[in-house]
């Protein structure tokens, strides 16, 4: 026989699996300090990428002016500016993220435990009946 | 007031029922205003500047998932850069890239927004966008907003500079480059605007999820009025020549939107049809699943002014309908608290000496939202 119950109880389960429970249970497999190391890891990735765009363009600019001083300018002082600038991009970069990284997991925890609790109840329905 | 009602529970019920043809046809609509209005402004790839063209790629974007919209617009913009010039092209694969790699990893969900604001730009109305991001969206809209201006002022840097770039010849490659980068790079207004734009985003936010009366209504203000200080503060310092006028009437119409879409706000995305499909042991289930049409229980106040010979009338009524009866000057005014199912049954019609005094509450749904 159909349990009137369970089947609401198992379609409301089956949306939020099939829409922001998704993302959730994504997250949830993961480590709390995994998730979030994965996630920076990604993040200092990323800011690596878009330093690495953003010098190339920064020579392009001045490509002549930039092969006549080569030559002249302290290119260990050059580098290393460079790196500063990248350690402070991608720190600040990497701490954005760990921020955001860190509320999202919390977040999905927090959703994920509503749901484990229902799978419990279901579980339970099915035991009764 | 009603009648809104009734209309906004009408398009609720339409659109409830026939979701699977409502959402592609937005899509399609969209897709092809914003591929149009690509191809109107920039059309320099003359293969790719045809309403057939754009009409398939509109297609295109009707079933497939919002996101594509916005591949395509970025698809069509840097074909249209390329045709002017490699170099045009690869500041904006650059800047496309940067936007991606710095912003979209955070907000996947409203990379929509990145379209929509250059697009309202080009129609001189993109104060809409902070003030309705702010209100349906979370800080994080604040960098999508962002980078739908930068994107703009990218577009508007390549347009303006065109007619140049094409007399420059091929050899001059570094000199197009810098002409687009200094576009972009020196344009204050941009810079005005992103700030202006994203501070607006998180103040509307902020404001809006304040447990304060009427707090949607003065989040939407507050976000107008500062938008409009930090653009005439921004003119002021930079000189960035941002018209006074539009964005006073711009700022205006943003509130009227933004009055729109709170009342619409539940049709948004609170309550949709959903078609699931699940097993146990013993069966298959595809359940079909429409949302109630969950309209608030108003609560009325009806106030009776009797004349003394009434006053035994009202005496005698039952003593579950909590009413209170006062006496003033030969007079009895009842106060009774009633509460009612639908807002569809209003009471319009005052009969007799009852006066009826209407206050609807607000609907409470609360806001499960994310931060980000």
């Amino acid at each position: 026989m159909l349990n009137e119950e369970r089947v609401i109880l198992m379609t409301k389960m089956a949306s939020y699996e099939e829409h922001e429970g998704k993302e959730n249970m994504k997250i949830g497999k993961y480590f709390r300090g995994d998730y979030i190391a994965v996630q920076v890891l990604k993040s200092i990735l990323s800011a690596t990428v878009a330093f690495a765009l953003i010098l190339g363009l920064y020579v392009l600019y001045d490509f002549e002016v930039f092969m006549q001083d080569l030559y002249k300018i302290d290119l260990v002082s050059f580098a290393k500016t460079i790196l500063i600038y990248y350690g402070v991009t991608v720190v600040v970069y990497a701490a954005f993220s760990y921020g955001i990284y860190t509320y999202r997991y919390s977040k999905a925890r927090k959703s994920l435990k509503l749901y484990h609790q229902n799978l419990k109840k279901l579980n339970s329905m099915y035991e009764e009946g | 007031m009603t009648a809104l009602l009734e209309l906004r529970d009408k398009l609720k019920l339409i659109y409830n029922k026939n979701e699977e043809f409502i959402l592609p046809v937005i899509k399609f609509l969209v897709a092809f205003v914003v591929l149009s209005v690509v191809n109107g402004q920039m059309g320099y790839m003359t293969r790719i500047d045809s309403v057939a063209i754009v009409l398939v790629a509109a297609l295109m974007c009707s079933f497939l998932p919002v996101g594509v919209i916005t591949l395509f617009a970025g698809l069509f913009s840097l074909l249209h850069m390329y045709a002017l010039s490699l170099e045009v092209a690869i500041v904006g694969l650059v800047v496309y890239l940067l936007l991606f790699l710095l912003f979209f990893r955070f907000g996947t969900k409203d990379g929509i927004v990145v379209v929509l604001t250059p697009l309202l730009c080009f129609m001189k109305i993109p104060y809409i966008m902070p003030v309705v991001m702010g209100l349906l969206g979370t800080p994080l809209s604040a960098a999508s907003v962002g980078c739908g201006v930068v994107v703009f002022y990218l577009l508007q840097a390549v347009i303006l500079n065109a007619p140049t770039i094409k007399t420059m010849s091929s050899a001059d490659a570094m000199g197009k480059l810098r002409l687009v980068l200094d576009a972009l790079l020196d344009n204050k207004a941009m810079l005005v605007m992103v700030i202006a734009f994203a501070i607006t985003v998180i103040v509307v936010y902020i404001v809006r999820r304040m447990s304060i009366d009427y707090s949607w209504t003065i989040a939407m203000v507050a976000g107008v009025l500062l938008n409009m200080v930090i653009l005439l503060i921004g003119d002021l310092i930079y000189e960035t020549n941002i018209s006074v006028v539009g964005a006073i009437l711009g700022n205006v119409l943003a509130l009227g939107v933004a009055k729109v879409v709170e009342f619409f706000r539940f049709c948004v995305d609170y309550s949709r049809t959903e078609k699931v499909q699940f097993e146990d042991d013993e069966y298959y289930y595809y359940v079909k699943a429409v949302p109630k049409m969950n309209v608030a229980a108003p609560t009325k106040t009806v106030k009776h002014i009797n004349t003394q010979r009434r006053v035994a009338a009202s005496q005698s009524r039952p003593a579950s309908s909590q009413s209170r009866p006062t006496s003033a000057q030969g007079r009895s005014v009842t106060t009774e608290r009633t509460r009612r199912d639908s807002a569809a049954k209003y009471d319009k019609s005052v009969s007799g000496r009852s006066v009826t005094i209407g206050s609807r509450q607000d609907e409470s749904q609360e806001d499960y939202e994310e931060l980000f």
